[in-house]
Formats: structure tokens, C-alpha cells, sequence
């Protein structure tokens, strides 16, 4: 870990002096003890500010999009910022020239209270970054976690009314604060359906039905784009289980288009946006 | 006067025949104040709830009144009052706190909310002294006691069976009246506690005044992902949209929460917005809670229960801002 973490400061401060790249994007501490938040460095000498360590718990991809136009950005890419990059590559947000993008295989990141390894990263298939520069240390080996539709499926195995009271649970809980949004890197429309207020799709209302429409839709604007990452449900302060709405989308394209991983590459076709003469079409 | 931990169901089935009783509890896994009932475990323990009790007060959602047209081809609009008489039992210093905030908000300067006031009128607060505190926990920096809320109706403290009781206003004594059953006389020891988290407020409402164009905002709101996050789980933010739902012939005018965070916020009409960029709405959000609304009311809007610091997806820190803050020479 230190290696990885001395390794980082050496090549920002390397590409940051040869003005390679404008700014660096990373991990620094936070007040807590075991706590990172990230760290955004244009200034050389600060160099030592950077931290690597097993609560480096935030996907760092969605940073180069908000900072595209500021010059070249240097970042740190694990598995899941790696498939961030592609994803907005793939979606023409970022440009590849954009980014120099250092990787680093991941073990997996631990909440620093409970120290248990996060459920992200339990369920993470891809430790190693799928593209990047240069890779700052052994790619690791893990295997790929048992059946990930478990949640989905116990969802599935409920009946109608069941499955309805829960989601008027977990959607009951929503307080709309749109955490889920602002931190996915799929989300890259100029404006989120939420905010056009003249076409008003969503009401501002909380309440269950403008919460699971919200809910529903995120979902389905991600549909064959979720990279996995499991920030959405990471950062949700009120605990809702949003990847098996994710998930729930990724099985049945799985079964009804062969099995697919958005952000593997930086090229389409992704499923949803492609047509194939025997493409089933069993509800049509 | 002691009310003994075994007689705390009693007194809140007993509270419970004339209002409704708000306690902290786990409900579906979300910590909140919610309606007491007896079977449900409480966690009167807990220091902190998850969301805070605003909502008590100033619901997530509130309808305001319905309108439309009746049968007679009339307009018509009907006011909606939905306050009842409530308690909110095991508030802690800084929700108190918060309250006074809003109270400031709502009912002051010459505006009197109807809506604020008619709930506030029929809520009787009761506080629980903290004995122990979470590592995100600061409301002694900002000038409050963890142990002692002056403006709630009755305090308590509490020791290990029992609960020393207080009332502290008019509305408290006269609330005490119905709980003698279930009171006796006695003492409770409670040793002093104080915040691990401390940051110092010396100055920093002055700076602030100087730094609406300091560099900080554009630093520190690089990692802000602009959700509604801080706000929403924040005691003591009070910011409302109002908008409308139109069925037919009939519509409900209704407000809700709304976020400074939130680019739509200040979206105005021919679409100007004076706050673009995550840096303005950052810097608004930091500059209400430390220097604002100290210039309108006499007090920080920040209570210090740590919420925000704790929630925030990116861990944007309030008591990292106010450290830097004091080492600035501006």
C-alpha cells in the first residue's frame, strides 16, 4: 500500500513539474482517523498531502468530467474508476486526451469504522483498472464474487403485493437529496430530467410515487450504461439498496442480449442502443 | 423530581392518549424521531438520530391548501391544518437548538409562518442530557451545553435507573402535572461530559465577512458532489420550495424542502442563475450557517451535532472549513 502511495506522490509531482498534466486527482486525509476524502492538487509541493490506504473509498471518475476544459487531468484509476473513464469515454463526456490515468490494482476498500471490506467492494469484478497509462504496481488476482443477482432474486421470488410493500419501504425512505445522481458516473446529462421544472416530469414532492419515480428512472437512464461501481449506493444516507434496482436491469439484458459489462472498453455497442435482426421480441 | 427508566413506557402510553409522542427509533433502518408505540424498541440512547426532528415542525412535504373548481363551477380554496398536539421526547442539546433557529425563521422579524406556528404552538420539547458523545459531535464549540437545552420545556438528565427531571417553561410545568404518577422523589448524579471535536469560533464570523472571494470556495468545493446530502440531514436548514399538483379540476398547493445545493435553487425566469457553479452554492451554504444569519439574528446557524460531517458522501467538513478559516490571515 505505502509503495503504491509513494509511488502516486513521485509520478504527480513528475507530471505536475513537466506540466504534463494541469491537475492531479487522488486521495488526501481526512480529519478522522482512517478517513480519505478526495484530494484535488495543481501545486507540486503538495505533493505529500496524497494518501493511499484501504479507506480510500471514493470513485474518483466522475471528477474528470466536471473538471473536462481545465487542462489535461491526472488521475489515480482503480477497477471501478477505470470502468468510470471508459463509461465517459464510451458516452463521448471525456475525451481520452482529456486524462492520464495512473492505475492501481485494488485489494478492496474497508469502511474505517467497521474496518469490514465495503459491500462495493465484495462485489467487485474487476480489482484491476481496464485501461489506464502506467500501472503503479502487480495486478492482483480475485475471484470473481459468487452469483450477484442474489438480492434481485430474492426480490423476484416475491409475490406481487410483497414486492410492491417493498418498495414503498425502501422508497419511503428516500429523502431525495440525489446523492445517488450527483456521484454516478453514468449521470453526465447537462440537465437531469429532475431539474427540467418547465417539462416538470418530477414532482418535488417527497412521497413514495414521486420517490420511486425518481428512483425507477434514474435506474433506467443508467440501464445498460451502470458500471457496477456501487457508489449510488454507497453514499445514499438513507441506506437504500439501489444496485439491485441496477442489478435487476443488468439480468434481464443479460438474459435477453447475452452477458454484458458496460465500461470494459472506451467503444460501444452497448446493448440497449443496439439492434440486431434477432433481437428477441417477445413483448412487442 | 426522578422519573425511573421503568416508568418511561408507562409515562409515554400515558403521554400518548393526548398528542403524538416522537421518540428516536431505528425505523427500517433509518434512525428518526417517529411515533411512540410500546411494543417498538426506542432508542433513547442513541446520541444522535440519523435525520434530525425539523420535520416535526417543518415537514419534508406540506400541503398548504387545496384549490379548484366545485360542482357549482366556483372556485374554491380550502386552508389545510394538519398540526396536533405533539411531544417530541429525548431531543438532544443541538436539535434544541435548532429549533430556536427555525423559531427565528418562522416567527420573527415581523413574518409569522401560520404554518411553522401552528405546529410550534402544540409541541412540548423534552430534552435528554447527552452522557456520552460521537466522534463528529462539537455543539460545545458552538457555545451549547450537551448536558443542558434552556429552551426546552423539561429536561432531563439521565443516570443509570433513572432520569432527573426539570421543567424549565411554563408549558413544561404544566406538562409535569400529568406525569406526577409516574415521578418520585430523588436524585440522579450525572458526571460532566464534554465534545472530543472541538473546533474554535473565535473570529471566524470576521473573516468570513472578508472572504466572499478567498480562493477556499474554489478549493473546497472541487470535491463537493452538489447533492441535497448536508441539507437534508441537517438540523437547522429551513430552505422551502413551494409548488403545485393540478388533477382535473382540483389542485393541492403544497411546499417542500428545498436545497441551496441544488443548481435549480436559484434557477431564475428568462433562466439567470447568480449562483452557477458548485463553488457559489458551497460558499451560500457555509457563509448562511457561519456569518449570515449571525448578521440577521444574532447566532450561528451551525449547532454543531455533526451530521453533515458524517453523511457527506466526499467528507466536505464543516470543522476542517472553520479550522482553516482561523489559520487565515485575511
Amino acid at each position: 500500500m505505502s509503495a503504491i502511495e509513494d509511488k502516486i506522490r513521485i509520478r504527480t509531482k513528475e507530471l505536475l513539474e513537466s506540466g504534463e498534466v494541469a491537475e492531479f486527482i487522488g486521495w488526501g486525509k481526512g480529519r478522522f482517523e482512517n478517513q480519505t476524502s478526495p484530494l484535488f492538487i495543481k501545486d507540486p509541493s503538495r505533493v505529500d498531502e496524497l494518501v493511499y490506504n484501504d479507506y480510500c473509498v471514493n470513485t474518483l471518475g466522475k471528477y474528470a468530467y466536471q473538471m473536462k476544459g481545465d487542462g489535461k487531468i491526472a488521475l489515480c484509476v482503480r477497477g471501478c474508476d477505470a470502468r468510470a473513464i471508459n463509461r465517459m469515454l464510451s458516452d463521448k463526456a471525456l475525451n481520452r486526451e482529456d486524462v492520464y490515468l495512473l492505475g492501481i490494482p485494488c485489494e478492496g476498500m474497508r469502511d474505517r469504522k467497521t474496518n469490514e471490506v465495503l459491500k462495493k467492494c465484495q462485489e467487485c469484478r474487476h480489482h484491476n483498472p481496464v485501461v489506464y497509462d502506467e500501472l503503479l504496481g502487480e495486478e492482483v488476482e480475485f475471484p470473481l464474487p459468487e452469483n450477484r443477482f442474489v438480492e434481485v432474486e430474492a426480490i423476484e421470488q416475491m409475490s406481487t403485493q410483497e414486492r410492491a410493500d417493498y418498495f414503498d419501504t425502501v422508497f419511503s425512505k428516500c429523502i431525495r437529496c440525489y446523492a445517488c445522481r450527483d456521484v454516478c458516473p453514468c449521470c453526465t446529462c447537462n440537465q437531469c430530467f429532475v431539474d427540467q421544472r418547465e417539462a416538470d416530469w418530477q414532482g418535488k414532492q417527497s412521497n413514495i410515487p414521486e420517490n420511486r419515480f425518481f428512483g425507477l428512472t434514474r435506474a433506467f437512464h443508467v440501464g445498460d450504461r451502470c458500471i457496477e461501481c456501487g457508489e449510488c449506493e454507497r453514499v445514499c444516507p438513507m441506506g437504500l439498496p439501489l444496485m439491485s434496482l441496477n442489478r435487476k436491469l443488468i439480468k434481464d439484458m443479460n438474459t435477453l442480449f447475452g452477458e454484458f459489462e458496460a465500461g470494459m472498453g472506451d467503444e460501444g455497442p452497448d446493448v440497449l442502443r443496439t439492434y440486431k435482426l434477432d433481437d428477441v421480441e417477445e413483448f412487442m | 423530581m426522578i422519573l425511573k427508566k421503568e416508568n418511561v413506557q408507562n409515562l409515554l402510553d400515558e403521554l400518548s392518549k393526548s398528542a403524538l409522542v416522537f421518540v428516536p427509533k431505528e425505523v427500517d433502518g433509518v434512525l428518526k424521531f417517529a411515533p411512540f408505540k410500546s411494543a417498538d424498541e426506542m432508542t433513547l440512547d442513541i446520541i444522535n438520530t440519523t435525520l434530525p426532528p425539523k420535520d416535526l415542525l417543518f415537514p419534508q412535504t406540506q400541503k398548504m391548501y387545496r384549490y379548484g373548481i366545485d360542482a357549482d363551477g366556483k372556485m374554491y380554496v380550502d386552508p389545510s391544518d394538519d398540526s396536533a398536539e405533539q411531544v417530541v421526547f429525548g431531543i438532544r442539546t443541538c436539535d434544541m437548538q435548532s429549533i430556536v433557529c427555525m423559531d427565528d425563521v418562522f416567527l420573527t422579524k415581523g413574518f409569522v409562518d401560520e404554518f411553522y406556528q401552528a405546529k410550534r404552538d402544540k409541541l412540548l420539547t423534552v430534552a435528554i442530557g447527552c452522557n456520552k458523545v460521537a466522534e463528529t459531535c462539537f455543539c460545545d464549540s458552538m457555545g451549547l451545553d450537551p448536558q443542558n437545552s434552556p429552551t426546552a420545556d423539561i429536561q432531563l438528565l439521565e443516570g443509570d435507573d433513572a432520569y432527573s427531571v426539570v421543567a424549565q417553561t411554563e408549558k413544561g410545568e404544566k406538562a409535569l402535572e400529568s406525569w406526577k404518577p409516574f415521578l418520585s422523589e430523588g436524585s440522579v448524579e450525572v458526571p460532566k461530559i464534554e465534545c472530543a471535536l472541538k473546533v474554535d469560533m473565535t473570529g471566524v464570523k470576521d473573516k468570513l465577512d472578508r472572504m466572499f472571494d478567498h480562493p477556499i470556495w474554489e478549493e473546497l468545493s472541487a470535491k463537493c458532489l452538489a447533492c441535497g446530502t448536508c441539507t437534508y440531514v441537517c438540523p437547522t436548514c429551513h430552505c422551502f420550495d413551494i409548488s403545485q399538483e393540478n388533477k382535473m379540476k382540483d389542485g393541492v398547493r403544497f411546499r417542500c424542502w428545498d436545497s441551496c445545493m441544488f443548481s435549480e435553487y436559484t434557477q431564475m425566469a428568462g433562466d439567470h442563475n447568480p449562483r452557477p457553479t458548485k463553488k457559489e452554492r458551497l460558499r451560500n451554504r457555509f457563509m448562511h450557517k457561519l456569518c449570515f444569519f449571525e448578521d440577521r439574528y444574532g447566532k450561528t446557524l451551525c449547532v454543531g451535532c455533526g451530521r453533515c460531517v458524517e453523511k457527506c458522501p466526499v467528507s466536505v467538513d464543516i470543522t476542517c472549513l472553520i479550522d482553516q478559516i482561523g489559520e487565515f490571515d485575511v
